[in-house]
């Protein structure tokens, strides 16, 4: 266990920022408590001040996770985010979709969201831009990319993708042994 | 009738033309600038202050002013324009001294030896001739050889024998050698031992090289003297830091992205923001088969097979 580089704080925030801009602030200056940012492994836990401390007395082979998972280091560097920092995200999440009953079950097994399946989408949200998706009572399911802006999604057809895949919360079964 | 009152109100009303000072006012026309040098009245500067510099920059825009119409003028379409003369103050200069250029290898010798430069003419006499001609370039003297008309060929020379290549190459050669040495002094001036630069070339090569292989060089022969290959050092803060310390870099950190996210947003021009072009080509391509028109119109068809 270790903290960030610049280089790696900058790839984590970058990819975070993608989703819930500004708020970024809110997850690093929060009020009740210190909380920050741990690498283990190739990833990266949100870990609260005590946790931490309380991991610091573990070695490193014997440490399996601690805090919350955010995502992972791919070999090449590339920060990739988890479903398990949904939670921190869908509370800041600048843009949001929202997605009929009959399109969760679709996008819960990893498909992406189609036109069809969309109930509700942030105004001027623009073009290839992070969204946390929604069941229309307001439940996190997940995140992706938009392919379109708001304005050029009236246009298309009821098959076309408008929000691509990135994580469901599916995967907390399907990928049950890699996610944490 | 008596109009000295009117005068007198009237005069009451304007401030002399000219300014007098305990020190006279400094005045350089050339670059528009008065100084003055007198101290600060104390008493009209706590009183009131902006009355008090207001009353100095009239005196010093008077004093300049009546310096510009004692100038010599010139008459223009605007009307008359007064002939500035160059500045007297002596403005200190923008930029720090040009550092003095590092010595050649050339000229540390001759400094060594004691050797005085002696700087050589243009030309030559030229016997033959008898005139003037260049040493070097157009018609130069160094290629009086090569460009003769005919040239001796000794008895026991070979089939192939060419004296003007000979002449020539032998010119190259020292063209050659001397922009060699010249890049060679450009480089030690840099600070770069040439030897030292090369070996660092032949060894990152070398260590590429070794890592080239499918194992990464893991199960290649070992040569004999052959060392361990070193990487980067990682060092890495320590788990245990100051919470809040880790919180202000990550803030700063983020504040940097910001301001660089900015940077790297230039302002959209007008039609830009009405007009998406990448949209409008993928538009424009589907109506016409799929192809984009600037494609199509390389080609010279209509319908192609472009990328969508």
């Amino acid at each position: 266990m270790r903290p960030l580089t610049e280089e790696e704080s900058r790839a984590v925030f970058e990819k975070l920022a993608n989703y819930i801009g500004k708020n970024l602030i809110h997850l690093i200056d929060r009020p009740d408590g210190a909380y920050c940012f741990r690498l283990q492994k190739d990833r990266v836990y949100y870990v609260s001040e005590d946790t931490m401390r309380l991991g610091i007395s573990v070695a490193r082979p014997n440490l399996i996770s601690l805090g919350t998972c955010f995502g992972k280091f791919s070999k090449s560097g590339k920060f990739k985010l988890h479903i398990t920092a949904l939670d921190c995200i869908s509370k800041y999440a600048k843009y949001k979709v929202w997605i009929k009953p009959n399109g969760e079950m679709p996008f819960l097994y990893g498909n992406h969201v189609l036109k069809a399946h969309l109930g509700r989408i942030t105004e001027d949200t623009p073009e290839h831009q992070g969204v946390v998706v929604f069941s229309m009572n307001d439940m996190p399911l997940g995140f992706g990319v938009t392919s379109r802006s708001t304005v050029d999604t009236r246009k298309l057809d009821p098959t076309s993708i408008i929000v691509f895949h990135q994580a469901d919360v599916g995967e907390y079964l399907r990928d049950e042994e890699t996610l944490f | 009738m008596d109009v000295s009152g009117i005068i007198a109100s009237n005069a009451a009303k304007y401030q002399p033309v000219e300014v007098e000072k305990e020190t006279p006012l400094e005045v350089d026309p050339g670059l528009l600038l008065v100084t003055d040098l007198n101290p600060i009245d104390q008493e009209g500067y706590n009183a009131n202050l902006e009355e008090h510099l207001q009353s100095l920059a009239r005196d010093g825009v008077q004093a300049l002013l009546a310096s510009l119409f004692s100038l010599p003028t010139q008459r223009s379409d605007e009307g008359p324009l007064a002939q500035l003369p160059p500045p007297t103050t002596a403005l200190p200069r923008a930029k720090p001294l040009p550092k003095p250029k590092p010595p050649t290898k050339w000229e540390q010798f001759a400094a060594a030896k004691g050797i005085q430069h002696r700087k050589r003419d243009k030309r030559v006499w030229d016997e033959e001739r008898q005139d003037w001609v260049n040493r070097w370039g157009r018609d130069g003297k160094n290629k009086q050889v090569e460009e003769q008309w005919i040239t001796e060929v000794p008895a026991n020379a070979d089939v192939d024998h060419d004296p003007r290549k000979i002449a020539r190459d032998e010119r190259k050669a020292k063209v050659a050698k001397n922009e060699k040495q010249r890049l060679g002094n450009i480089a030690r001036a840099q600070g770069a031992n040439p030897r030292g630069v090369r070996k660092e070339e032949i060894e990152r090569t070398l260590t590429t090289a070794r890592i080239s292989t499918a194992s990464m060089g893991k199960f290649d022969k070992k040569l004999d003297g052959e060392k361990k290959v070193r990487g980067v050092k990682r060092k890495f803060e320590p788990t245990e830091k100051s919470l809040s310390e880790e919180k202000n870099t990550s803030l700063a950190l983020i504040s940097k992205m910001g301001s660089e996210a900015k940077k790297m947003r230039r302002e959209p021009a007008a039609e830009e923001s009405v007009l998406n072009v990448r949209k409008a080509v993928r538009f424009a391509g589907k109506t016409r088969g799929g192809a984009a028109p600037a494609r199509g119109a390389a080609r010279g068809r209509g319908r192609g097979k472009g990328k969508r």
